[in-house]
């Protein structure tokens, strides 16, 4: 039922009263604000009183200009009808002119409520106007009005009583389910319905998910709660010692507070991998919040480029300890591929968390690059440096996979990244493949341009080629085509696994965030800026940007706070007319040479018409 | 950087300089040592076939009282890229372009490898682009191979479900497009070719004025398609180009309902809604036809040509109501405007419009102005007509002097009106949709509803409002205002007046318009519009007044207000179409105009 929701119809109600049964009338922009001002119109055209039916009238007239070409002919027909007898009632038309005018009212009624039923083939107005329940009278009045003498005015006022009858029965009272006695009724229940409805479809969508979510967010607490103890005892180192270079040492030092930390995280993660590694990543870990940066005495450079690909120290001596312990073959697969993951969603914000999540990545591959390139010279120097090192062993990874979650996240440092994976992966590709996959994921990332590093700058002059290869390639990190999962089973058995778990994740966090509405936030957090330039910008002028503190997101096109649903609401009591005396001339245009058209209006010559020209040309001025 | 292109200065004039794209990020920088061979190749690309000596003035088309004919087609020679057939992709949906080797041309507009990603988008609903290669040395095989080498890592998953879905469609679906078969996308026919080498040549010649071009044709021939055609054409070799828009009902540029000058300086890849901008000139006519105002309509046309200050060739597009009036109109029009040539896009048969000769168009009444036989008596005579032939040079009483090229659209269905492939109201919303589109900000993801967004205000004292397209009730006028569509314009007059209530306008001016907006409330009390409008702080300062026409917002917009609580206004679920009245008044479809009879006029 959801699926058919579309943006033009809204979802049809269950079907419990029968009168519900028919077709369900699509939701539709109509002239008037609400029903208020609809009843309000009809009681004012049908109520006999002429002041009352000229501001019913009046307020036709606004519909007229909001439907424009699409005024509803019965609404228009009805209209000029009413115009006719509040002239009537006037006093102010002669007996003859309002035959005119009710004339004209009539053969309009007639001629275009017919017309809807006309098909290819001309059918004959009578039996038309039989179908539709016209009496036949009406219709041979207006072929005496069109074709033969003009009837008496009695005979016009009564066909017009008629007719304003006809399309009360018909058009008024049908339309909007109107059946005027059993109308508030009938509205009381739809309100209820449509809420009961609303009710059932936020309860379908979240059973289904609702348990594995709460569990999944029960492990998530789980995890955290043991990597802010991690934090708090090297906390607690660090102000043992006062000074931040001798806590890095002893950070290093491996001590059985964080030994058993240790532990109970390699226990959650026997239990899921991919939990413990989400909840690194969530803000406040491996993602430090200013607070903590602070503690550490690092300072914010806001400037990506300055840091070049590395953790501030002291943070990576902070967190070095445990992600050695916890960096195995496969974790590290699961947590390079899931900062990707986590790149790819914040890759725009200019925050610490894209900056932090490069940074990481680059920083353990680099590290992999170092353990897997030179294990001798590794362990030489192991006794001195290997507390700095993430990686004490090699770490053969899936490259391939990697280069695919490399290439969905694209960012200002892709080519960087990519580049450093194309550098460690084993078994290589071929040199030309690896240029052109830099070069084209610079291309795609405009800007980042390829990094000047030993691979590819030297030769650049060399075109690089597009082939239909690496465009295929290209494919499968794009869309997530089904099949990707069949080529990956043969690859490798256990992703095919991983696969779908991270799927479970993915849609997973697509709630969490809807839970959320990220929109509220951002709407408010990013326009500030933009709205305060804006105020200032109108600095001085009659338009300004509201300062009220209002949610608009609450209120509707054409509806303000604290406005009712009175259909009076909008009515002006007082108004200044003006007009423009210098409207439309203007002589700047001179005509653009001799050899151009003449007017042969002698009087302005060639062809510059003034609006005085044109009032004298249509009065049939001769000037010519 | 080595490709910078020649220096502007030396030569004077703008039509000597070359279009300079600019160039972003390291990766221009990069590509630069080799852009040398394709900036030759984009030059030659620009001219589909340049042979023979230009023909340097407008030719005084065809000798008068004869019957114009077609041009000849047969004589002249295929040009030099229809010989070999070009290598080309016609495709349907949106991509990014970036040309990484050699070059391509993507619906006139060559793109060689220094230019940065290009936003292209070929929806179904309008003739389909398509990428040609343009000729270019073959990259050396050796690469190719090496490329292939990686194999096992590079191979698809060979599908064989469907035979039709090759493992290329997939790369093409992967960045977001879809081939099609050629005959979708844009077919040039052969006299269009003739006419738009022509207009090149005219553009580009140095002694020659600056062109002004005007496109007329009945509707669905293709003139949109061929304005844009004819702009990326220029826009190989000179700078910028110039565009009027004169079609209200399908604007280019703006939302509907605007007669406008544009100066077009980005190739155009897509339909309207793609690529709103702001004009230099606009005006808000207010309907999407002009038949009910005429008058109104020509003094917009006058208003907004008059600030065009002929230093770039100039593109008319003009609306395709060619019968009865409408062609009465466009003479007028093409008197106005005294374009140097005329693009008359038609099928063979003449039926729909009669050709625009120069003669034809001097001696047949305009709507407004008189043709030259109305005037005889009033001139000295019966030798008047000799007169006019021998004091042609002098130009006092000549006919206009501009060249008529005749241009025959070839694409199936071609001129027959209501035959579009989608109809023209929703190509229009499309448009407002495009404009609005505006007022997201660009830093954030997620597009916000426009209700969510926090609106200016502005006094009803402070600017003047008038409708446009029907009389209502001034006590009633902000029933008509309220959650509509105005266009926000600059009026020279100081608003005057008396009471605190708004002021209302006795006559609808001419006047610049500088941009559009939704009248997200009226508040009665503190006597407020609120509207939501995407002009920039420094234009919105100028507005003071505020003009309400036949335009009206998208139905989605209202209707998929989401998160609302309660009703909406103006939406409702309740009001049956089906109930006989409801509905719009219709205009019959058999019922056939009178057809205008133009055999005797050019005879």
């Amino acid at each position: 039922m959801a699926g058919r929701a579309g943006l033009a119809c809204r979802p049809g109600r269950p079907g419990s009263s029968p009168a519900r049964k028919r077709l369900k009338p699509l939701r539709t922009v109509v002239a008037w604000r609400g029903r208020a001002e609809w009843d309000q119109v009809m009681v004012g055209l049908y109520c006999g009183d002429s002041r009352l039916q000229q501001e019913a009238l009046d307020r036709v007239s606004a519909w007229k200009s909001r439907y424009g070409p699409k005024m509803p002919l019965a609404v228009d027909c009805t209209a000029e009808l009413i115009r006719c007898k509040v002239l009537d009632s006037s006093g102010r038309l002669k007996s003859h002119e309002l035959i005119l005018s009710y004339g004209l009212a009539l053969v309009r009624f007639v001629n275009l409520i017919t017309e809807r039923k006309q098909k290819m083939v001309s059918i004959p107005l009578r039996q038309l106007a039989k179908e539709v329940d016209i009496p036949i009278w009406v219709v041979d009045l207006r072929h005496e009005l069109t074709h033969g003498k003009l009837p008496r005015l009695a005979l016009c006022r009564k066909g017009c009583d008629v007719v304003l009858d006809w399309l009360r029965k018909t058009y008024w009272s049908r339309q909007l389910g109107n059946n005027l006695c059993e109308e508030s009724e009938d509205e009381e229940q739809q309100g209820v319905e449509a809420s009961a409805e609303l009710d059932n479809d936020a309860w379908e969508i979240q059973t289904p998910q609702h348990e594995a979510c709460q569990k999944h967010k029960e492990f998530h607490e789980k995890v955290r709660d043991v990597l802010i103890s991690y934090k708090n005892e090297q906390f607690r180192v660090m102000q043992t010692v006062q000074s931040v270079s001798k806590s890095r040492e002893l950070w290093s030092d491996s001590s059985s507070e964080v030994d058993w930390i240790l532990a109970q995280i390699k226990d959650l993660m026997q239990e899921n991998r991919e939990a413990v590694a989400e909840a690194l990543l969530s803000d406040g870990f491996l993602i430090p919040k200013m607070d903590c940066l602070k503690m550490l005495n690092i300072k914010y450079e806001a400037n990506k480029e300055l840091w070049q690909f590395k953790i501030p120290q002291t943070f990576y001596c902070f967190w070095q300890p445990l992600l050695t312990g916890l960096l195995s073959r496969s974790f590290t697969q699961i947590l390079i591929e899931k900062m990707f993951v986590e790149l790819k969603e914040c890759s725009d914000s200019s925050e610490l968390r894209p900056q932090f999540l490069i940074n990481w990545i680059s920083e353990m591959l680099t590290g992999i690059a170092k353990v897997n390139a030179g294990k001798k010279r590794q362990q030489h120097c192991n006794k001195q440096v290997s507390v700095k090192e993430l990686f004490l062993r090699k770490v053969p990874l899936q490259w391939i996979r990697l280069t695919d979650s490399c290439l969905e996240a694209p960012c200002w440092a892709t080519p960087h990244l990519l580049q450093l994976i194309l550098t460690i992966m084993r078994p290589r590709l071929p040199r030309s493949s690896r240029k052109n996959l830099l070069y084209l994921a610079s291309v795609y990332t405009e800007g980042g341009g390829p990094l000047s590093s030993p691979g590819i700058s030297s030769d650049c002059s060399e075109q690089p080629i597009y082939t239909i290869e690496s465009l295929q390639w290209r494919a499968r990190q794009e869309n997530q085509v089904k099949n990707q999962a069949q080529t990956v089973e043969k690859q490798d058995d256990v992703l095919e696994r991983d696969d779908g778990v991270e799927e479970v994740e993915e849609e997973e966090e697509e709630e969490m965030v809807t839970e959320t509405n990220p929109l509220e936030g951002l709407a408010h957090s990013g326009n500030l800026a933009a709205i305060a330039e804006k105020r200032a910008a109108l600095q001085g002028s009659a338009w300004q940007i509201t300062a009220d503190e209002v949610q608009w997101k609450d209120f509707p096109l054409g509806k303000l706070p604290g406005q009712t649903d009175d259909p009076d609401g909008l009515m002006l009591d007082n108004y200044s007319m003006m007009s423009l005396l210098d409207q439309p001339v203007r002589d700047e245009w001179k005509p653009p040479s001799t050899n151009s058209a003449e007017l042969n209006i002698p009087a302005t010559g060639g062809l510059l018409w003034t609006q005085n020209d044109f009032h004298k040309i249509k009065s049939g001025l001769q000037l010519f | 950087a080595p490709g910078r292109g020649r220096p502007g200065g030396s030569r004077r004039g703008w039509r000597r300089r070359r279009r300079r794209r600019p160039r972003r990020g390291r990766a221009g920088r990069a590509a630069a040592a080799w852009r040398g061979g394709a900036r030759r190749r984009e030059a030659e690309a620009a001219m589909p076939a340049r042979r023979g000596p230009p023909a340097r003035r407008p030719r005084r088309a065809l000798s008068r009282g004869a019957r114009p004919a077609p041009p000849p087609p047969a004589s002249r020679p295929p040009p030099p890229h229809a010989a070999l057939p070009p290598q080309a992709l016609t495709f349907t949906g949106k991509c990014r372009l970036r040309c990484l080797y050699g070059a391509v041309r993507l619906l006139g507009f060559a793109v060689a490898s220094h230019q940065p990603g290009l936003p292209v988008f070929s929806p179904a609903t309008h003739c389909a682009l398509s990428l040609e290669a343009l000729p270019a040395e073959r990259p050396p095989a050796a690469d190719l191979r090496q490329l292939r080498a990686a194999a096992p890592f590079f191979s698809l998953p060979q599908k064989k479900e469907e035979s039709s879905f090759t493992p290329e469609d997939a790369v093409l679906a992967s960045v977001g497009i879809v081939k099609c078969s050629s005959e979708r996308g844009l077919l040039v026919s052969e006299s269009m070719l003739v006419a738009l080498e022509e207009l090149i040549q005219a553009c580009c010649a140095e002694d020659e004025g600056v062109p002004v071009v005007l496109v007329c044709g009945p509707k669905n021939t293709g003139k949109s398609t061929f304005n844009r055609y004819l702009i990326n054409l220029l826009l190989n070799r000179l700078p910028s180009i110039e565009y009027m828009e004169c079609d209200i009902g399908q604007t280019e540029f703006t939302p509907p309902g605007c007669v406008s000058l544009s100066n077009v300086t980005e190739p155009i890849l897509g339909p309207p809604f793609t690529h709103q901008q702001m004009p230099c000139k606009m005006v808000y006519y207010g309907q999407t036809s002009c038949e009910q105002d005429t008058e109104r309509y020509l003094d917009v046309v006058k208003y907004v040509f008059s600030s065009y200050k002929k230093e770039v060739p100039l593109v008319i597009n003009t609306m395709g109501w060619v019968k009865g009036e409408g062609l009465l109109l466009l003479i007028d029009i093409i008197r106005l405007l005294s374009p140097s040539h005329i693009v008359q896009m038609d099928v063979y048969d003449w039926k729909a419009m009669a050709p625009l000769t120069p003669e034809y168009v001097h001696l047949s009444p305009g709507l407004y102005t008189k043709g030259k036989q109305q005037a005889k008596c009033k001139q000295v005579g019966a030798s008047e007509v000799e007169n006019w032939r021998s004091s042609e040079g002098e130009g006092d009483a000549s006919a206009p002097e501009y060249k008529l090229l005749y241009v025959h659209p070839e694409f199936p269905r071609a001129g027959i009106a209501g035959e579009a492939r989608v109809h023209s109201s929703i190509l229009r919303d499309m448009s407002i949709l495009g404009y609005l589109g505006q007022l997201q900000s660009p830093d954030i993801g997620a597009v916000l509803p426009l209700h969510s967004l926090v609106p200016y205000q502005v006094p009803f004292s402070a600017v003047a409002l008038r409708v446009i397209h029907s009389d209502v009730a001034p006590t009633n006028i902000m029933y008509a205002v309220n959650a509509s569509w105005v266009g926000l314009c600059r009026i020279p007059d100081e608003i005057k007046c008396e009471s605190e209530g708004p002021v209302l306008l006795t006559q609808t001016p001419v006047c610049d318009c500088l941009g559009f907006g939704i009248v997200r409330g009226v508040e009665m009390e503190r006597k407020l519009y609120h509207i939501l409008t995407p002009v920039p702080p420094e234009n919105l300062r100028q507005v003071n007044c505020l003009l309400l026409g036949n335009i009206s917002i998208p139905n989605c917009i209202l209707v998929g207000q989401q998160g609302v609580e309660g009703e909406i206004p103006y939406v409702t679920s309740d009001y049956n179409y089906s109930i006989l009245g409801s509905g719009k008044l219709k205009k019959k479809k058999h019922f056939k105009r009178r057809e205008y009879a133009f055999e005797c006029d050019y005879a």
